[in-house]
């Protein structure tokens, strides 16, 4: 779950609230679902959160969140923008994969180290949450002042026998004709990996996107995720190569404390994620006083993606509009609450409402557009049940009727276990993962052999541990391995265990096929055929099954004394004397005898 | 006077005057020592013998002893070699005595560091000297080992403790005890006594012939401990399971059952899960290196994948989050068992469902990721929902409030929460039984519209979950879930553990 680092004397300077102590911002913060986990070395409180409210990654947004708790604001707030001046124009060689831009100018900044510091947090965690690591949505913020807009007479917007004009293109600086064109413009477009050199941050030579990949620390880190791209990303002005998006920034355009004007551009896989981790970003720079300036963002028609030829204005700040009933607010909750109270409670959570008054009441909610976690009306529902205080809600046991039971599987292995600790055996819990070694090789079973336990085992794609790569096929693997672990514990050792056991079936939906078995084996001084059969014998009588032990061979088992578990004449399992190869593969110094056999075979 | 066979003969065989060691006193008695030491010790109980202990030693000659007899001790010979070369005189170069005296190897070491300790004379920058009175003959400790030898014994104390030291040799001390008989017991005997008959055991025989009527049976310790049983159990987390299982039947839920490798679409996308969710990517699930499922029910499937684009309802938004068939098709170990509560909420399982429903399952969910004291890369899941046609947040608190109350939690919070499948949702906390601590307790929440309404539920449904470990640790007080659960586990820990009821 995300982590924010809040430095509290700024907290308590953007809320207005300098009187709260530590202690009562950490209960309030909890209550907003912030739970306090630790200091860091420089002294910020790190609250973890459940990753929906991706605004509160910052100081500004859980300062806004406490000004709305607090009752210091209601409803909506939308930043102001000034028209753009700005363009980012997207190239047709954008890379396929990656071609979606946006941005924002930010003027009027004055970053402390404070400031500085919380903008990099937001960066960093936007990146490991919406931005999924940087694949679907990666942010870049430079100086201003160190780029150079070309100056491009290119924009053919709504010239020759261009498409229809999409449906966000909204015409830049309202009543200006496109053609009036001329404001600094930089380029996102796609190079070859060592088409151009540029320094990048932490660097002292300039580097082609390819050496970055295998040179730069940061470039060997996210490698992955550009490296199959037949194209690089990369951002240009007129002076070059300053961007090598979702990598890393050059050291030209670096952001310091002395930075008053800042260009945001955001690349990614999505358009909706990153304009939606634009605003969250406008927001922050908004709430310490700068001013947010739009940037005209235009598609060439060649461009790769779905924006092709469009043209749009970021940032995109627009509220959003869903429609909750009434009903619903007072179904979900089990209270009943005034329109009134429902009003408030929405304004308090930084909603604005209109209440229509019709068959049914029904509140139309505005969302502010850094509210990337409302998809749906009953996320409304929500807002209200958090600011009203779910925990002053009474619990109430649901007056509903039904009958309960158990399945019968569960039945079924429940009466085995009790069946099996009634002959003395101790059950075991073992793991439904294992390996080829403890399945097979060390059992002296081959993959694929016809005998129990040598179906083709059901492989993990990614095993993080040699030790467990597999199903197993079979449970006397994972018995004997308890055996071996136990030596030095007091014999006799009479173990067993009824558990999952899985092999490929093309015969099943999921080609798997998963069914319970039955394992027990008796290991001690003089432990023998006899022993162990007669505790079977015992057991399938108790479930009034005839039984039959035809001999058999085994590659586990002594031959001679091995034999078939036949079951109501089926064929179920396998029972016998253990080789002394597989004992002493186990630095076992007592004789094992053991069976095992399929559950179902003792059902009715 | 009535005593038990062997008694009256050890008391028989035992003199008021001569103190006999309890071997002696067996041979007379006729019994074996082991029955003539017991016999004795209850004869004391009762006062008619005295026990006298006495420690006594023995002392034997070594090896090297031996040896020392037949061709003198080193420094003896060394001793002779001086003198023989002059030492007694003038001193001589080491190297020519020893090679004159023919000792060779560790004897000389013993030699050396034996010649001066008993004044035989000195050693000094490489040099030996002999004392000239020294007397060869009269050497108190080979004295001591002749007179040993030939079985005198050897009262000096100091001597057997350098001899003991320099190896040549053993001295063992025993405890003997010895048996007189007490005047109570001379009374006894004047009196006369007569041997009960006793037995160990009682034999089928006894009982059919009917001695066991004339039969003593003998004293058994009855508090000392014995060899414990070994008994089997049914493992400890069975039965946190089972006990589960018990609270929530009786709540009225009833079990689910279904496969632990399953699609991804059961398993997340069902549950609106986004495909790029993080908990989805390539190293934390469980992938599974077979063919993708075959069957889907095909109108599920797109109802799904809908709810995933475009949302559901008419203010819904889907995920901006890509989307494919082929992934909700790849199958995998489950990574929570909500897949089973999908199945059987979309009648896949059991066919459709009308509410009212309470539906649960205790069973294994797995987690790619490494294994540390408290994780395990497989753990039970408690799971379970109820539908009904309007549930409300104090429903699910009233029930979950219910639930707990039955493993003694009381006082469960519910701290607002954010899964991608329920809203609202709730972590719940609660007060450890013992400890006092708040701790996570599970996971709940009331399932969204977009995971419903694909399934083809228009009423509401209730869900949650918890770990059946974290239950069990707090029963056993288990720290490390190793030595509980899997081919690590401690037999030990486990034939301990306490019954869970």
């Amino acid at each position: 779950m995300p982590v924010v680092d809040i430095d509290t004397d700024e907290l308590r300077r953007l809320t207005g609230h300098e009187e709260k102590e530590d202690d009562q911002l950490k209960e309030e913060l909890f209550g907003l679902g912030l739970e306090f986990e630790g200091e860091t070395e420089d002294g910020d409180l790190q609250f973890e959160f459940a990753p929906d409210r991706l605004d509160r990654l910052s100081v500004e947004g859980v300062a806004r969140s406490l000004r709305y708790h607090y009752g210091d604001d209601r409803g909506v707030d939308v930043p102001d923008t000034n028209d753009a001046e700005w363009t980012i124009q997207v190239d047709e060689s954008v890379p396929d994969e990656r071609p979606y831009v946006a941005g924002a100018v930010v003027r009027g900044v004055d970053l402390d180290e404070d400031a500085l510091d919380s903008l990099i947090q937001l960066q960093e965690k936007l990146h490991a949450t919406m931005g999924r690591k940087r694949a679907k949505g990666a942010i870049g913020i430079h100086d201003l002042a160190m780029l150079k807009g070309e100056r491009v007479e290119q924009r053919e917007i709504g010239e020759g026998n261009d498409l229809e004009p999409p449906e966000d293109l909204t015409p830049v600086g309202g009543d200006e004709g496109p053609t009036d064109v001329g404001g600094p413009t930089i380029t996102y477009r796609g190079i070859d990996p060592a088409g151009d050199e540029f320094v990048p941050l932490d660097a002292d030579a300039g580097m082609t996107p390819a050496e970055v990949l295998t040179d730069h620390p940061t470039g060997e880190e996210y490698a992955d995720l550009v490296g199959e791209y037949g194209r690089y990303p990369a951002i240009y002005d007129e002076l070059g190569l300053f961007s090598f998006p979702p990598v890393i920034n050059g050291q030209r355009t670096e952001v310091t404390t002395d930075s008053r004007e800042l260009l945001v551009e955001l690349t990614g896989t999505d358009q909706w994620t990153i304009d939606r981790m634009l605003a969250i970003i406008c927001y922050a720079l908004d709430a310490r006083g700068a001013t947010i300036e739009e940037i005209d963002v235009v598609y060439d028609d060649g461009a790769a993606g779905e924006r092709a030829g469009d043209h749009l204005v970021r940032p995109e700040l627009d509220t959003r509009q869903k429609t909750v009933s009434h009903d619903r607010i007072e179904t979900t909750l089990g209270i009943e609450l005034g329109m009134e109270d429902v009003t408030d409670l929405f304004e308090r959570s930084g909603l604005d409402v209109t209440t229509n008054l019709g068959e049914r009441t029904e509140y139309e909610v505005e969302i502010p557009p850094y509210r990337v976690d409302v998809l749906h009306p009953s996320d409304l529902v929500d807002d209200v049940g958090r600011a009203y205080g779910f925990g002053d809600l009474e619990p109430e046991y649901p007056d509903i009727g039904t009958i309960g039971g158990r399945h019968e599987r569960s039945r079924l292995e429940r009466a085995t276990r009790t069946a099996l600790v009634g002959l003395g055996f101790e059950d075991l819990l073992n793991f439904h993962l294992s390996s080829p070694a403890e399945n097979y090789e060390r059992m002296g079973v081959e993959e694929g052999a016809d005998a129990l336990g040598g179906g083709e085992a059901v492989e993990v794609t990614s095993a993080y541990s040699e030790d467990y790569t597999q199903l197993r096929t079979w449970a006397l693997p994972s018995i004997m391995h308890v055996l071996e672990n136990n030596t030095h514990r007091r014999y006799p050792q009479e173990l067993a265990e009824v558990g999952f056991v899985a092999e490929q079936d093309d015969g099943e939906n999921t080609h798997v096929a998963e069914h319970r078995t039955v394992a027990a084996a008796i290991a001690r001084t003089d432990a023998t055929y006899e022993d162990i059969k007669g505790r079977l014998q015992a057991l399938v009588g108790e479930f009034d099954a005839d039984l039959e032990t035809p001999a058999t061979t085994h590659p586990s088992f002594i031959d001679g004394r091995a034999a078939e578990v036949v079951i109501d004449g089926e064929s179920v399992g396998v029972i016998g004397e253990l080789h002394p190869r597989v004992l002493v593969e186990r630095d076992l110094e007592v004789p094992v005898a053991a069976f095992e056999f399929r559950l179902d075979a003792l059902a009715e | 006077m009535r005593l038990p066979e062997r008694q009256v003969a050890a008391l028989e065989a035992a003199s008021a005057t001569d103190a006999q060691p309890i071997p002696d006193l067996a041979a007379e008695a006729g019994i074996d020592e082991a029955a003539a030491t017991t016999s004795v010790f209850e004869l004391e109980e009762d006062g008619l013998v005295a026990v006298e202990t006495e420690t006594e030693e023995t002392v034997s000659l070594t090896d090297e002893a031996r040896e020392y007899l037949d061709a003198e001790l080193p420094e003896v010979r060394l001793y002779r070699a001086a003198v023989e070369a002059g030492a007694d005189e003038t001193p001589v170069s080491m190297g020519q005595v020893i090679g004159a005296s023919g000792l060779e190897g560790p004897q000389v070491d013993i030699a050396l560091s034996n010649f001066a300790r008993k004044g035989y004379g000195e050693i000094d920058g490489g040099e030996i000297s002999a004392d000239p009175d020294a007397d060869p003959d009269s050497d108190a400790e080979i004295t001591a080992l002749e007179a040993l030898d030939a079985g005198e014994a050897v009262d000096d104390d100091s001597l057997l403790d350098r001899l003991a030291e320099r190896g040549l040799i053993e001295r063992e001390k025993r405890t003997v005890r010895s048996v007189l008989l007490t005047d109570a017991g001379v009374d006894a005997l004047m009196a006369g006594v007569e041997a009960a008959e006793t037995a160990d055991r009682l034999t089928p025989e006894m009982l059919i012939s009917g001695e066991w009527e004339d039969v003593e049976f003998t004293d058994y310790n009855v508090e000392a401990d014995a060899t414990e049983a070994g008994a089997g159990k049914v493992h400890v987390l069975r039965q946190a399971a089972e006990r589960v299982k018990d609270v929530l039947v009786g709540m009225g839920f009833q079990e689910m059952d279904g496969p632990h490798a399953d699609a991804d679409f059961w398993i997340n996308d069902a549950l609106f899960m986004p495909q790029d969710h993080p908990a989805r990517t390539h190293w934390d699930r469980f992938a599974l290196d077979v063919d993708p499922i075959e069957d889907l029910p095909e109108d599920l499937l797109r109802a799904v994948e809908n709810a995933h684009r475009e949302g559901v309802g008419p203010d819904g938004d889907g995920y901006h989050s890509p989307w494919s068939e082929d992934f909700a098709r790849e199958v995998a170990l489950r990574g929570h068992t909500t897949s089973l509560s999908m199945r059987y909420l979309s009648g896949a399982a059991e066919g459709d469902l009308e509410p009212p429903q309470r539906y649960f399952s205790v069973e294994k969910a797995y987690r790619n990721d490494t294994i540390d004291a408290t994780h395990l890369l497989e753990f039970f899941q408690i799971e379970g929902w109820v539908m009904a046609e309007d549930l409300s947040v104090r429903d699910l608190m009233g029930t979950f409030e219910e639930f707990y109350r039955q493993f003694g939690i009381t006082d469960v919070q519910f701290k607002p929460h954010y899964n991608p499948y329920t809203e609202p949702s709730f972590e719940l906390f609660g007060r450890h039984p013992e400890t006092g601590e708040l701790i996570e307790i599970g996971n709940s929440g009331i399932f969204r519209e977009e995971v419903l309404s694909p399934l083809g539920v228009d009423c509401d449904v209730m869900a949650w979950g918890l770990a059946l470990e974290r239950l069990a640790m707090l029963y056993t007080g288990a720290e490390d879930i190793r030595d509980l659960h899997g081919t690590l586990a401690d037999l030990e820990f486990l034939r301990n553990a306490e019954v869970i009821y």
